[in-house]
């Protein structure tokens, strides 16, 4: 009886060391991981529809507009592209200048297009709800405390 | 009752001091400049060649008004500006945006001390004739020396179309228009000269150029060294090709900065 449980014991001990210890690497193995962001994508072109190769951007974020929060140059085609920082929900502005020429563009980024969640917020409904679980409370402990004084 | 008055001062105080500082905003200064640029104040050579030096550019403002507007103003969509705060200047001014040295700082029209703060991201102003002065009856009035292979001129160009521009954020080296509680901040109306007579510096082929007039059509014209022509004569001793380039480019010389305005 007592071998018997020792050889159980062993069995889910190898069971349990099969699914903790990693899994020695295959030599043709491939991993891909992926992470979801919101990038934002800039196309600059002269009223001609040149491309803006090579002109500089200037990325600004709503807490901070007056310093730039992201420098960079557009490739050959005019393209740039950034990931804001969508814990600052806001106008992102960018600025795209090549040789005297230049322009800016108002990018609103709400915090409705926060990929990630967090703690501490409450949804319209929530707030009305409590609101209305609040004065009801209220209203309620009022009749209660009016009601004995009478009797 | 003597024991009453101090309690009812105190009381008094108090609630006109929380009166005045919940309605007083928090203000700063806001400094309204025009800028004609390097080009203005070095010279620089036309697009056919004529190297231009400006003794006087005359142009004369109104309604100058700064305003911050949420969504910010796009001049490209031609719109009237909405502004949710705006601060003016109120008077007609008629300023030499050649005035000083090379190297001299954009020509300050005036100042509003008291602008809530915030950031002014989007100006707009008329260009009008000038009632009196050395400008008088002119919009613009450009006066300077063009010179080529040894051929000088001097030359004044008086223009008496009025333009009014709505412009958004100013676009350049630095950011404008942020005012902050006792800080000072300024915005810039800044006038594009090589659109009239191009650039050198700039490929033939670019847009700048194509659609610039050059100096040429102006020296065709000179008589003894000299021109002294407004738009009537212009119209009149032009071929109608460069007077009507002529027309179509004096509504682009507003700017903010590098950024672009709507011109109405």
């Amino acid at each position: 009886m007592h071998m018997k449980w020792r050889i159980i014991t062993c069995i889910i001990f190898i069971l349990i060391l099969d699914l903790v210890l990693p899994i020695k690497a295959l030599a043709h193995g491939v991993k891909i991981e992926y992470t979801v962001n919101m990038a934002i994508e800039i196309i600059a072109a002269y009223d001609n529809g040149e491309p803006m190769g090579g002109a500089q951007v200037t990325v600004y974020a709503p807490d901070e507009p007056s310093s730039p929060w992201l420098t960079g140059v557009c490739d050959d085609r005019g393209y740039f592209s950034f990931i804001p920082d969508t814990s600052k929900p806001g106008t992102w502005d960018v600025q795209v200048r090549q040789a005297g020429h230049g322009d800016i563009v108002h990018i609103p980024i709400g915090e409705d297009m926060v990929v990630t969640g967090g703690t501490g917020g409450y949804t319209a409904l929530q707030i009305v709800l409590m609101a209305a679980c609040f004065i009801w409370g209220s209203v309620g402990t009022a009749l209660y405390f009016s009601r004995r004084r009478r009797a | 009752m003597r024991k009453r008055i101090p309690v009812l001062a105190i009381t008094v105080l108090s609630v006109v001091g929380i009166m005045l500082v919940s309605c007083g905003g928090a203000v700063g200064t806001l400094q309204f400049h025009a800028n004609g640029e390097d080009f203005v104040r070095q010279g620089f050579v036309s697009k056919d060649g004529w190297s231009i030096n400006f003794t006087h550019v005359y142009i004369t403002l109104a309604d100058v008004t700064a305003c911050q507007t949420e969504p910010p103003y796009d001049p490209h969509l031609g719109v009237n500006m909405e502004c949710d705060v705006k601060v003016n200047l109120l008077n007609t001014y008629t300023v030499d945006l050649a005035e000083g040295s090379e190297n001299a700082p954009p020509i300050l029209v005036g100042e509003v001390q008291n602008a809530a703060i915030g950031h002014y991201n989007a100006i707009s102003w008329k260009m009008v004739k000038a009632t009196s002065g050395s400008a008088d009856s002119y919009s613009l009035v450009i006066v300077g020396t063009a010179e080529k292979d040894g051929q000088s001129i001097d030359f004044s160009i008086k223009v008496d179309e009025e333009y009014e521009y709505s412009c958004g954020e100013y676009v350049g080296d630095e950011r404008k228009g942020m005012v902050a509680a006792d800080g000072t901040a300024d915005v810039e109306m800044t006038f594009h000269f090589d659109h009239i007579f191009g650039d050198a510096e700039t490929p033939v082929d670019d847009d700048l150029n194509v659609s610039a007039v050059g100096f040429e059509p102006f020296a065709g014209i000179a008589e003894g060294g000299k021109m002294d022509v407004n738009m009537a004569d212009l119209q009149s001793r032009f071929s109608s090709e460069d007077y009507q380039m002529l027309v179509d480019i004096l509504p682009t010389l507003g700017h903010v900065g590098e950024g672009h305005c709507h011109c109405h």
